[in-house]
């Protein structure tokens, strides 16, 4: 870690040292690069390529002036035009004058400086190809044309044509809204500071502090939802992948007629789309749902079981519900597992004299945690982000008291949609969102790199 | 040479799956000739169709005039109607070239899809008079100015109706609708007249008969009633913090009266749903419901259909209290964002008026807010109509409620309906101090 870190400032300082002794080495062309982009190319007969160079930086100059200066001017307050009002007597009525929209100015602000960063990239690489451009030259080489260059990028550079459309791609759509979203955790932007009439701010780490200790009503709903939320994750992914263990076992046991009918009757829960168990069984076990009413008719409880509308049982129901949508996933991928573990294994152990339970420990489940680590960890961060289950179930109630604006059963991430949809407080939910991801960060990476299957990963090969 | 034709192959594929993705979110591009020739043959369809509306448009009116794009938000069952009323605007205004575009967002959603991008939001939409804070907070609308459009609001508009658009001494949107409010709906083979002017004999005769009354005591807006009724206030301070005294000895006892409600054996809690179905299969013999309800309850009792006010319920400290309400309604504001405000303001009031609000009743059994529309024949033999207006007299305004209301109050009602209330004095100060925070 420490030697990658440091190569990675030993390039930064190499990169500087460079663009400097280009400057200074470089002739006509090369040092009038580094004012006008591509004259490095044009100036030595790549035309294509050094016009391509100045439409980047023609382009961009030309899209801060129109449109991008004027957020990126004002992406230190994020505005301060406040909307005003002014009586036109003609018209009858005051007339209202826009002024800063924050989350605009935030949102085209974070956008011009990665395309700024973008354009940057391209002007080192201008730099560094007109001063190649030179050496070439000098050494009495001849420069590549523009048919050469895209001959290039279809043979030696196809990945970069290749990579190159995802890659734009993830950056707008992926990148670019994550670090706007990010950013938003550290504004004020909530019911209070709603745009248009109103700025937000940037307020540095407060929402964090507020989190954590500073507001208790917050500290102690994130605490209490946040063991919840492991609770749950810990529950609904062991007890799925044991009971779908089990389950596939008692399926592939020898003398066990109809397999392939047992394993497709279970796997038609998973037919049906998930959401519609899930409202159909939230129904199902309502106060005045399906069971209670069948359990009342029979004479088993005289009033309803308060199977989702008391918090512990709900707690408790919500696991029960989950196994019933999970576990034939877990029975599917065991199954292919467990026809995997080489026969000779058991009956050698059986010529010892070992009984089922110890074949289990110490054949299945070795062999089987073994290959089903990884797939074990995305299960985890899944059910730390498991929306549906938790918000089709339950919908984070019943509501109680002593949390802010949540239920018993709600996760961090179900609380996170309340705190953006119902109450608008958008820099509280962004700041759940960053501390969800870190959760989940530490939770895979940990258990990823200690597990089984990536430190033996050439051995089980 | 094997290398460069597998990357060809690759490069091919690529574009190919690239094509794929263009015509896709295109919607229009396909790659079969024939596929084209009908893509164009429908561009051209379209564009005659176009040109045939743009003709109609100045023939209709002749001076074709500047044009003028509006953007309407109404909820989905009243797309029809709005597209009439757009059309018969249009009319109105022969000299301007409108284009109007009609948007589905229900009255209930329109301050959260607002918030989003308020500049792409629509220049007139309904919203329900409960989001008239966290509009006018967020500086959303445009104040009502105009001397024609506050004379009509202020003469011809129920009181009820106007205050529920008006904050700070302003009026900031066009009542649409006078009807958000609920009521009590029972069966009149069940209860008489007089049975339902009392909340503890209802539930006696309802217990005795085997039945339910039912009310969604875990909701903020339902359980404010018995709170309210015994004259608990919720305000909003000056600055803008929510003020609430639902924790002192009123409250208290409001409470305990809540609590003999719902440990009552003839209580019953749920949605809509349980509501329904519970007055279909006979079960349940009274509810507290609102407008919205009322066809599919009628048809439920037949000619037992009755409802009325709120009963009165009995406290803890031994009173008898009229239930309160909330009481609602439906605003049209212009958005403060418009480039047309002035054009805005005259379609809100077009959608307004007298003309369309009857129209509306006529549509959807919706109670007006104008006073003419609602003080006919027809509206007044509206049964649920007739109970709304009946409970208006004891309903308040939900526009001093903040955001932070409906959590906590749900709750409580919820901890009460689990029969969980240890200390109800606890509970109500935890109420309120989430209330207030």
């Amino acid at each position: 870690m420490a030697a990658r870190l440091s190569s990675f400032f030993r390039g930064i300082g190499k990169g500087f040292r460079h663009f400097f002794m280009y400057f200074i080495q470089g002739d006509l062309p090369t040092k009038l690069s580094y004012l006008i982009m591509g004259a490095g190319c044009f100036l030595r007969g790549q035309i294509v390529k050094g016009l391509l160079y100045l439409a980047v930086q023609a382009g961009y100059i030309l899209y801060l002036v129109n449109f991008g200066a004027a957020y990126v001017a004002k992406l230190d307050t994020l505005g301060d035009v406040t909307q005003t009002k002014e009586f036109d007597p003609a018209l009858g009525f005051s007339v209202i004058k826009p002024g800063d929209n924050s989350m605009l100015i935030l949102l085209y602000g974070v956008f011009s400086l990665l395309l700024g960063v973008v354009v940057l990239v391209l002007y080192l690489r201008n730099i560094k190809e007109a001063w190649e451009n030179q050496q070439t030259i000098a050494s009495g080489g001849r420069l590549p044309g523009l048919r050469d260059d895209v001959r290039e990028l279809f043979n030696r550079r196809f990945h970069v044509t290749v990579l190159s459309v995802p890659t734009v791609l993830t950056i707008l759509f992926t990148v670019v809204p994550l670090i706007f979203m990010i950013l938003m955790a550290f504004t004020n932007y909530n019911r209070e500071h709603q745009p248009p009439g109103n700025l937000f701010t940037w307020v540095g780490t407060e929402n964090f502090s507020q989190a954590l200790w500073g507001n208790p009503l917050w500290s102690r709903t994130f605490l209490k939802l946040f063991l919840w939320t492991m609770v749950w994750a810990f529950f609904a992914t062991f007890l799925n992948y044991i009971f779908g263990i089990l389950l596939a076992l008692l399926i592939n046991q020898k003398g066990v007629k109809g397999k392939k009918f047992w394993r497709t009757v279970f796997i038609t829960t998973v037919a049906v789309p998930q959401f519609v168990s899930l409202l159909l069984i939230s129904k199902f076990l309502h106060d005045q749902g399906a069971l209670n009413n069948i359990l009342q008719n029979l004479g088993i409880i005289d009033s309803p079981m308060p199977f989702l509308s008391n918090g512990t049982v709900a707690k408790v129901t919500v696991i029960i519900v989950n196994l019933w949508v999970g576990i034939p996933y877990t029975m599917l991928i065991s199954s292919g597992v467990l026809m995997n573990i080489p026969e000779d294994l058991y009956e050698a152990s059986k010529i010892d004299g070992a009984s089922g339970a110890k074949q289990f420990f110490n054949i299945t489940m070795p062999y089987m945690l073994q290959v089903t680590t990884p797939y074990l960890i995305t299960q985890f961060v899944g059910n730390i982000n498991n929306f549906n289950v938790i918000y089709l179930l339950t919908a984070g109630d019943p509501k109680s008291l002593s949390l802010y604006q949540a239920g018993e059963t709600d996760l961090l991430v179900t609380w996170l949609y309340k705190l953006t949809v119902n109450e608008q407080n958008y820099a509280l939910a962004s700041t759940i969102g960053i501390f969800i991801f870190v959760i989940c960060a530490v939770v895979s990476l940990l258990t990823y790199n200690r597990s089984k299957a990536v430190q033996e990963e050439d051995r089980f090969q | 040479m094997k290398k460069r034709i597998v990357s060809v192959v690759t490069a091919l594929a690529m574009a190919s799956m690239l094509a794929a993705c263009g015509s896709s979110s295109g919607g229009a591009a396909t790659t079969t000739a024939g596929g084209e020739a009908s893509t164009a043959a429908a561009t051209t369809e379209a564009a005659t169709g176009e040109a045939s509306t743009a003709a109609e448009t100045p023939a209709g009116g002749e001076a074709s005039g500047e044009a003028v794009t509006l953007k309407v938000w109404g909820p989905q069952e009243e797309q029809a109607l709005l597209q009439e009323m757009t059309e018969s605007f249009k009319a109105q205004y022969p000299d301007k070239n409108f284009a109007i575009e009609l948007g589905v967002v229900s009255e209930a959603d329109a301050y959260a899809r607002y918030s989003e991008d308020p500049a792409a939001a629509a220049d007139v939409f309904a919203f329900a008079n409960d989001q008239l804070r966290d509009f006018v907070n967020a500086g959303g609308l445009y104040e009502v100015e105009r001397e024609g459009d506050l004379a009509y609001i202020n003469n011809e508009i129920n009181a009820l109706a106007v205050d529920s658009a008006s904050l700070d001494g302003s009026i900031w949107a066009y009542p649409e609708t006078a009807d958000n409010g609920y009521f009590l709906y029972y069966d009149s083979s069940v209860f008489t007249k007089e049975d339902v002017k009392d909340l503890d004999s209802m539930l006696a005769k309802a217990d005795a008969a085997g039945k339910k009354i039912f009310m969604d005591v875990s909701n903020g807006w339902y359980i404010a009633s018995f709170f309210i009724g015994n004259g608990g206030v919720l305000a909003l301070s000056d600055s803008g913090a929510q003020e609430c005294d639902f924790n002192n000895e009123a409250g208290l006892a409001a409470a305990q009266g809540i609590q003999t409600f719902v440990e009552s054996p003839a209580f019953l809690t749920g949605d809509d749903a349980i509501l329904i179905s519970g007055i279909q299969d006979g079960s349940i013999a009274a509810g507290v419901s609102g407008t919205w309800n009322a066809e599919a309850i009628s048809e439920a009792l037949g000619d037992n259909y009755a409802a009325t006010k709120l009963p009165e319920y009995t406290t803890g400290d031994g009173n008898k209290v009229q239930m309160s309400s909330f009481g609602g309604t439906k605003l049209v504001g212009v958005n403060s964002q418009s480039a047309h405000p002035a054009e805005a303001m005259d379609l809100a009031m077009w959608l307004t008026n007298e003309e369309n609000q009857v129209k509306r009743f006529e549509a959807r059994q919706i109670g007006p807010a104008n006073i003419k529309a609602a003080d006919s024949d027809a509206v007044r033999a509206n049964i649920a109509l007739a109970a709304l207006a009946e409970q208006s007299l004891y309903a308040v305004s939900q526009k001093d409620v903040g955001g932070n209301y409906w959590t906590p109050a749900e709750a409580f009602g919820t901890a009460l309906e689990n029969g969980e209330a240890t200390d109800l004095q606890q509970m109500l100060d935890d109420m309120v101090s989430q209330i207030t925070q």
